[in-house]
């Protein structure tokens, strides 16, 4: 191609993207970033994708993380560079992503879902209240061991925040009872080592009582290694999150019950209020700058309504 | 042998350690977890430390899992595909998946680890588009119950996946050691060109290597589905391809070529999963679980370094 050519191609181009950016200045761009690919992001589509139907003025973009600030970064810098108006995200690593979300705030309203970085500039959260969910699950280790006990607890990361907050909750809540947590083991996100881990616990210490899986595939790793050491019902589940697993486990009675989020709410809520606070009204986001979308305990008695809701969610 | 005698003592020291400060790592129940992932891991560190032998590496055995285990997941649980046919589509794919890496290796004279690299990305991305980012599962594998119970089960105690590591090694054995094949494969590794010029169909040798890789892939793809019983495409299977190059290189394994035996393969797996195995039941913090299996690999093989240069002075003078 001659360099006339070229040229002329690239300022045909230049005037076709300007033109586009004019034809579009009243639809508002948002952005919804997770902070890794997950079937629990599936579900927040669902919500943004509701809210962007109904609003008639949105263009909701969705993209996944893949679970380092580094991907997150890039993402935000396309996002940034096409000029979009609202962005939601999920942090990675919120303490040292502090930086880019300010730099974000300059040029656009920042929303953080899922995982807040207070610190920030960030206009307002909208998620779980971990700690009050890890106080559920604590409540369902004393419901489940009413004379008392030792358990174990089980992550991949420990240096996650969602899941220092979920022990913190656990350990509030049984604070002043007859449990105590023996240890707390790490897996990394390697689900086969995730199982191991469980397996060589029972070895370890016969007597644990109880068994907490903090993310969402720790509570099938617990069921399956604990099925495994035909210790079902002698050793009590309680698990986090919505697995199809970890939910046959609630129905049938092996895993006492589930600690749910309602990723549906993140997506649906970021959307709505993000669109609102750009619009200049701010009467959604409270004076703590904190949307908490409460977390639900699934047990036996309603995992068969949840799991109806769900499946309509995910359009199964 | 001399490597392999090192990897064993190592192997020895470490177990009778911990059996003296958690006598429940001999009980049985113990045995069996361990023996259980020896079988998963060993399966597939037979496979690459024998494309290591020919001078080859692959990057891309954790990504294979993912993607075989979701479409095992697909096959068995969507298209409910009778579950003999799914374990023979899962080694086809294995071997397609070798064959295309050995053809562009030696066809294309790509660069293996090149070559890998990208397989890593492209089956990761693959299996996540195709499971639509979303964890496949075998639920209570209903109509498939036999096959779970060959990759999960147990034959008179023994983990299955430790009874088909022991069938696979003593195949392997008599393949690299016994066979005119197994010759082929060493000189190959050791030097292609010079191999070449004796008569060896290196590009054939290479190309085998990776199509047997594959094919242990896909049985150890299986196994590892059916160990958790759920796939998360993003992560299931992250960093195996490391820990089976480790167990070849512990074992003797060299990464330039033509170096290795199935013992210390097999030695090496074992060490492995028995240094994972021991900071569970030491109840060291999880947090120093690589440390510790990085500190003690390089024990090894720094004790393997001392031990052959004294061994070469020994025989220079």
């Amino acid at each position: 191609m001659s360099v006339k050519r070229t040229a002329a191609v690239c300022c045909l181009g230049l005037l076709a993207v300007s033109g586009c950016g004019r034809e579009l200045s009243s639809t508002k761009k948002l952005a919804f970033i997770t902070n890794n690919a997950a079937d629990f992001w599936t579900i927040a589509r669902k919500g943004t994708e509701k809210a962007d139907a109904g609003l008639a003025d949105v263009a909701v973009e969705f993209r996944l993380g893949d679970g380092t600030a580094a991907a997150q970064k890039r993402i935000l810098d396309d996002l940034l560079a096409k000029g979009v108006d609202g962005i939601a995200i999920s942090p990675v690593d919120p303490a040292n992503q502090t930086a880019m979300l300010n730099y974000a705030a300059k040029q656009a309203l920042v929303f953080t879902h899922d995982s807040d970085a207070p610190d920030s500039r960030r206009e307002c959260y909208v998620g779980t209240d971990n700690v009050a969910a890890g106080r559920q699950a604590g409540d369902l280790i004393k419901e489940a061991l009413p004379q008392g006990g030792r358990i174990a607890v089980f992550v991949g990361k420990l240096d996650a925040r969602n899941a220092q907050e979920r022990l913190q909750g656990i350990k509030e809540s049984l604070t002043g009872s007859t449990i105590a947590i023996i240890d707390v083991r790490t897996d990394d996100t390697d689900q086969v080592r995730a199982k191991a881990n469980v397996s060589e616990m029972l070895v370890s210490h016969p007597d644990v009582s109880a068994l907490v899986g903090l993310w969402s595939y720790n509570g099938p790793a617990i069921l399956n290694a604990v099925r495994d050491a035909s210790r079902i019902g002698q050793v009590k589940i309680i698990a986090f999150d919505e697995d199809d697993e970890t939910l046959s486990g609630v129905k049938s009675g092996a895993i006492v019950g589930t600690v749910v989020q309602q990723p549906y709410e993140f997506g649906f809520q970021s959307v709505t209020l993000l669109e609102k606070a750009l619009k200049g009204d701010r009467s959604g986001i409270p004076p703590g700058r904190q949307v908490f979308i409460p977390t639900r305990v699934i047990r036996q008695n309603n995992v068969d309504e949840f799991k109806t809701s769900l499946a309509q969610l995910r359009g199964r | 042998m001399k490597k392999e005698l090192a990897t064993f003592a190592l192997l020895v020291v470490l177990c009778a350690i911990v059996t003296v400060l958690n006598p429940r790592f001999v009980s049985a129940a113990n045995l069996q977890n361990t023996a259980r992932l020896i079988g998963a891991f060993g399966i597939v560190s037979l496979g690459l430390g024998l494309v290591i032998i020919a001078g080859g590496i692959d990057l891309s055995v954790g990504s294979a899992f993912a993607l075989l285990g979701v479409l095992l997941s697909i096959m068995l649980t969507e298209w409910h595909v009778a579950w003999p046919a799914a374990v023979l589509i899962m080694l086809a794919l294995g071997a397609l998946i070798g064959a295309i890496h050995g053809w562009l290796i030696t066809r294309l004279g790509l660069q293996p680890f090149i070559v890998t690299l990208c397989g890593l990305l492209l089956y990761r991305g693959l299996a996540r588009f195709i499971a639509d980012d979303e964890t496949k599962g075998f639920g209570d594998a209903a109509g498939f119950e036999t096959l779970q119970r060959l990759a999960s089960g147990s034959l008179f105690h023994v983990p299955t996946p430790f009874v088909a590591l022991v069938v696979v090694s003593v195949v392997m054995w008599v393949v690299l050691h016994r066979s005119v094949y197994g010759r082929h494969l060493y000189a190959t590794g050791r030097n292609e060109t010079a191999a070449t010029y004796s008569g060896v169909n290196a590009r054939r040798v290479v190309v085998s290597a990776y199509v047997i890789l594959g094919v242990l892939t896909g049985v150890a793809a299986i196994v590892f589905a059916f160990y958790t019983n759920s796939i998360s495409p993003s992560s299931h299977g992250n960093f195996f391809e490391l820990y089976a190059i480790a167990a070849a290189v512990l074992g003797g394994c060299s990464l330039r070529g033509g170096e290795g035996s199935v013992v210390g393969i097999l030695l090496g797996t074992t060490l492995l999963q028995v240094l994972q195995n021991l900071v569970n039941l030491l109840g060291i913090p999880s947090s120093l679980n690589f440390a510790v299996m990085g500190g003690v690999i390089l024990i090894g093989v720094v004790g393997d370094q001392v031990l052959q240069r004294r061994a070469a002075g020994v025989r220079a003078q």
